[in-house]
């Protein structure tokens, strides 16, 4: 408790410390001298009434020292003491101190970038008001979560449910070009009923959200990165006209840095209000009369008295009346809510379980690393066994030992923690670098925020205290009777299972586990890179351009995309253009069932879907095996298809299908030709049935969402034949916005995207964990192989030959190497089960790599024990026996 | 400590705050005084009678003043202030409902 008096006291403590030293010194010897002279009055001489005095009381430096431990400052003067005595042995050795804040920062810079992952995609609170209250609302179909609302449904909500106080509709992603200064742009944004920006509570960087009367009006809320990027950060832009998709729009705010939405992964840049949709913005979907079309995602807000039980039970009943009214509606179950800007909860599942994944494997590269620490602090132990002896001798008592020993590992902690937390800065920085091959905009950015550096600092001095007190604990216990006989005091003869040999197995241990994982995931990078993709892997230029979104009819794209063609593939050092909407392995474009004509099937197969150009084929690389491209693309005449392997296969059996009809809805497409199949979505996947159409044909009904591309051979430098392409797109239109221009071998590294993270993370740490053991073996064998060097002497005098001796020792690291590959293979095992979903082309118990691990762990473990053992069995015998 | 019988926690501050009630003293006349007045039972030495008085000061219980004894020796001397007085008869009550209890406990005994 701190009373005035006592804050009085600390004060004098801190800044009058001489004074209060000299006043307690005479106070005591004060006593002492009246103590002495009443002796000597009782007839006693001098010396022998301050004899008499000692033995009546405890001595004045005794008494003294009780006065100092009572006063208020005792505790931080002792502190003080031990970091300042910390302080001057850390900087009498560098090395040891170098070596240990390395080792604790490989680990904690490995957890703190994991942990960056998790507060990033799982902790960090939605940019919005009140998160608590805010939820994010679906439709369930056959009580399977989670679908879109129709605008219909979502009026019936809005105006019924009283658990709500407010709730908004939005189209997640809208895309919009942008011109002006510079080249255009295409950006992506979100269509909003006007009441969103309240009803999310969003705080503005600049100007308002939507008013409720601007439902219909062209207005637009800029999001932060584009204002900055597209308009400098102009302070005064509230007000001004801006083009979205070549019509004026005028700014009446800008969302704060960070903000993109509810959802904290979809990147949308700007927000326009929903009644205005169809006439401005071309939007996907913008159906305000069917109940058969959801494409509307819907916030809302709970009232301050219902609970979300409440809302639940409300929502049901809502769920019932609605779809009584209206049996015909395709949506029929229920509705399904969440807090808004949570993990999708349709991946929910699988995002935790991988970051859990990524997380235990980061905490085994720290229990490695921590292990490290601890033996690194037994070594330096062993070499201070007479300081500890001497500093007991003195006086000193176990527990001041332990409070110094715990201040050395605190200040290598927090250097641990500081350098590891630099690491990550460094990490997530390299990581946020991956870029995912999505149709849609996202934003997987990660960086250390304040979560980050609470949890790495609170986790380094765990682990020093933690694996710094286990040494401590034997340190301060030293068996005197070796020590008398001049031998090694913390060594326990007899026993191999000691502090140091328990902590090397648990490191190989872990670094089984590390390896097989690392080793598991390089194998199925290798193996993803090997897969057969069905097409070009090099070579080919794409660009992507949305006319749509520029005001162009359906025909006017066609013709646009043909011109274009013809121009570009008469490009010198081009061999072959072709155009289509999306290319394979872009994450999923389309798809839809299909069935034969004529042969009704209850479950129809899905389908890929794509929509081709002229010589695509040719261009992209894709085999015909039978048949022939489509006789001719008029829009009005019957359609033709061309369909994959695993489509034949999975509609005809044996049969032939060149010229059979196949329908989608009731629309009837002639097949002309086969190719050869394609891996359409995913590397990982099986070869999927794929359709492909003519673009011709097929755009004014099923217009591409997300623009159409221009598909380029070329046979020498990509860099100028990407530059002559965008010139021959503005020449013929300079205000298209031209958007994902990449190589294929670009697009293809991308679409390697989580075997490449996988590899990267998993390499890192299993290098990292190897390392880091193999230094563990190799400094336990060592101060071993140093305290036996008596012994290996008389051996060898004794006519021990040298390699007897080498395997002497070498047979012991073996040993301990082996008694943690077995548990470790186990444990590997059963965490490589963890990763089945993530693998490409192998199985988690991957056999080459279950057995080239061990082997492998056991030659660096040899390698480890070897040194030391050549060290020992080069002793000279005569030298050996005089150690002492 | 005393060596004859080991002192309860906290009651030191008691016997050393009766001790002044009755006039200032300085270190050894406190000692000596607790002594003589317990017969011999306690008897307090530096080692802990310094600590004690120092806490008392800290609280605002005793002030210490240096001066000259009659053998023109500089000691430091105490007196008990007026908070230290309410304390000590706060204390005194405390000590007396404890004793009493003390003692019906162990009166209890078969």
């Amino acid at each position: 408790m701190l009373t005035p008096g006592r804050l009085h006291s600390l004060w004098n403590w801190l800044f009058h410390r001489y004074a209060l030293e000299t006043e307690l010194d005479a106070e005591v010897k004060a006593f002492y001298e009246t103590v002495v002279q009443r002796n000597m009055d009782r007839g006693h001489s001098e010396p022998e009434a301050r004899r008499l005095a000692r033995l009546q009381f405890d001595s004045p430096e005794t008494a003294k020292e009780q006065v100092r431990d009572a006063r208020p400052g005792a505790s931080l003067s002792s502190i003080a003491r031990d970091v300042r005595y910390s302080w001057r042995r850390i900087s009498k050795a560098p090395v040891f101190a170098l070596v240990t804040v390395l080792t604790l920062a490989l680990g904690i810079g490995a957890n703190a970038t994991i942990f960056s992952i998790v507060s990033r995609f799982v902790l960090r609170a939605p940019p919005v008001g009140d998160p608590a209250t805010l939820m994010a609302l679906h439709t369930t179909h056959h009580a399977a979560c989670c679908s879109s609302f129709s605008w219909p449904l979502f009026s019936d909500l809005e105006g019924q449910a009283k658990t709500f106080s407010s709730m908004a509709a939005y189209e997640e992603l809208v895309p919009a070009s942008m011109s002006g200064a510079g080249d255009p742009l295409r950006v992506w944004g979100q269509a909003t009923t006007a009441n969103f920006f309240d009803v999310g509570q969003f705080r503005m960087q600049l100007g308002r959200g939507f008013r409720s009367d601007e439902e219909h009006l062209p207005v637009v809320v800029l999001g932060h990165a584009l204002w900055q990027q597209r308009f400098a950060a102009d302070p005064l832009i509230a007000g001004k006209s801006i083009l979205l998709s070549g019509k004026p729009f005028t700014v009446v705010g800008v969302a704060p840095a960070g903000f993109h939405g509810v959802d904290q992964i979809l990147d949308a840049q700007f927000w326009v209000p929903l009644g205005n949709l169809d006439s401005s913005l071309s939007s996907k979907t913008a159906n305000f009369q069917s109940r058969n079309n959801h494409w509307l995602a819907v916030i809302g807000r709970l009232n301050a008295r219902s609970q979300p039980a409440q809302a639940a039970a409300e929502l049901d009943v809502l769920a019932k009346r609605i779809s009584k009214a209206h049996p015909d509606a395709d949506w029929d179950d229920g509705f399904s809510f969440e807090r808004a800007g949570s993990l999708p909860p349709r991946d929910r599942s699988a995002i935790l379980l991988f970051v859990s994944a990524l997380s235990l494997v980061a905490l085994m590269v720290l229990g490695i690393a921590g292990a490290n620490v601890a033996n690194l602090f037994l070594a330096q132990a062993a070499a201070r066994q007479r300081e500890f002896a001497i500093r007991l001798a003195l006086g000193a008592t176990r527990r001041h030992l332990l409070h110094q020993m715990l201040t050395e590992n605190i200040i290598m902690a927090l250097g641990g923690g500081l350098v590891g937390l630099a690491f990550s800065i460094w990490a997530t920085g390299a990581l946020s670098t991956f870029h995912i091959p999505a149709p849609v905009p996202l934003d997987l950015t990660i960086s250390v925020d304040s979560r980050v550096v609470i949890v790495s600092l609170f986790l380094s001095f765990a682990t020093a205290i933690l694996f710094g007190l286990i040494p401590a604990w034997t340190i301060v216990r030293p068996i005197i009777a070796n020590g008398l006989k001049g031998e090694d005091q913390l060594a326990r003869p007899g026993r191999f299972l000691s502090l140091g040999n328990i902590l090397v197995i648990a490191q190989i241990t872990l670094s089984v586990v590390l390896l097989c994982s690392t080793g598991l995931f390089l194998r199925s990078l290798q193996t993803a890179s090997q897969i057969e993709i069905g097409f070009r892997s090099s070579g080919l230029l794409m660009m992507a351009v949305d006319p749509r979104l520029h005001g162009y009819s359906p025909e006017r794209t066609t013709q646009f995309l043909n011109q274009l063609r013809e121009r570009v593939a008469a490009l010198p050092g081009v061999r072959s253009a072709t155009y289509t909407d999306s290319i394979p392995l872009s994450g999923g474009n389309r798809s839809d069932g299909f069935q034969i004509v004529g042969q009704p099937a209850l479950s129809l197969p899905s389908v890929e879907l794509y929509m081709i150009g002229p010589a695509y084929f040719e261009t992209i690389g894709t085999a015909l095996i039978s048949g022939h491209f489509f006789p001719n693309e008029n829009p009005a005449g019957p359609k033709f298809a061309i369909i994959n392997q695993a489509f034949a296969e999975k509609l005809f059996k044996n049969q032939n299908p060149i010229g059979q009809l196949v329908s989608d809805n009731g629309l009837t497409f002639q097949i002309t030709g086969e190719v050869k199949n394609v891996k359409s979505r995913f590397l990982g996947e099986d070869y999927r049935p794929v359709l492909y159409r003519s673009l011709a044909q097929e755009i004014s009904r099923d217009p591409s969402f997300a623009g159409y591309r221009i598909v380029v051979q070329f046979s020498n430098e990509p860099a100028a034949v990407a530059q002559a392409v965008r010139a021959e797109i503005h020449s013929l239109d300079p205000t298209l916005s031209i958007f994902d221009s990449q190589t294929m071998q670009e697009h293809l590294r991308d679409a390697l995207f989580l075997p490449r993270l996988a590899g990267s993370v998993f390499g890192t740490f299993g290098a990292l964990g190897l390392l880091l053991a193999a230094v563990g073996l190799y400094g336990v064998m060592n101060s071993w192989v140093s305290r036996r060097t008596h012994e290996m002497g008389i051996r060898l005098a004794l006519g021990a030959h040298v390699a007897e001796v080498q395997w002497l020792i070498v047979r012991r690291g073996m040993l301990l190497t082996l008694l943690a590959i077995v548990p470790g293979l186990a444990l590997a095992w059963a965490v490589s089960k963890l990763f089945t979903s993530v693998l490409y082309g192998i199985q988690p118990d991957d056999l080459l790599t279950f057995s080239v691990v061990p082997v492998f762990l056991a030659s660096v473990a040899l390698f480890a024990c070897w040194i030391p053992a050549r060290r020992a069995s080069s002793v000279e015998p005569l030298d050996a026996l005089r150690h002492e | 400590m005393g060596k004859s019988a080991e002192l309860l926690q906290g009651t030191l501050d008691l016997l050393v705050l009766r001790t002044l009630e009755c006039g200032p003293l300085h270190g050894v006349g406190i000692a000596d005084r607790v002594e003589q007045v317990s017969r011999g039972v306690f008897i307090v030495g530096p080692g802990s009678l310094f600590p004690a008085l120092h806490r008392l000061a800290e609280n605002g219980w005793i002030t210490g003043e240096w001066s000259e004894t009659d053998a023109k020796r500089r000691v430091k001397t105490y007196t008990i202030t007026a908070s230290g007085r309410s304390r000590l008869a706060a204390e005194k009550r405390n000590w007396k409902k404890v004793f009493t209890a003390m003692n019906r406990v162990l009166a209890e005994e078969v």
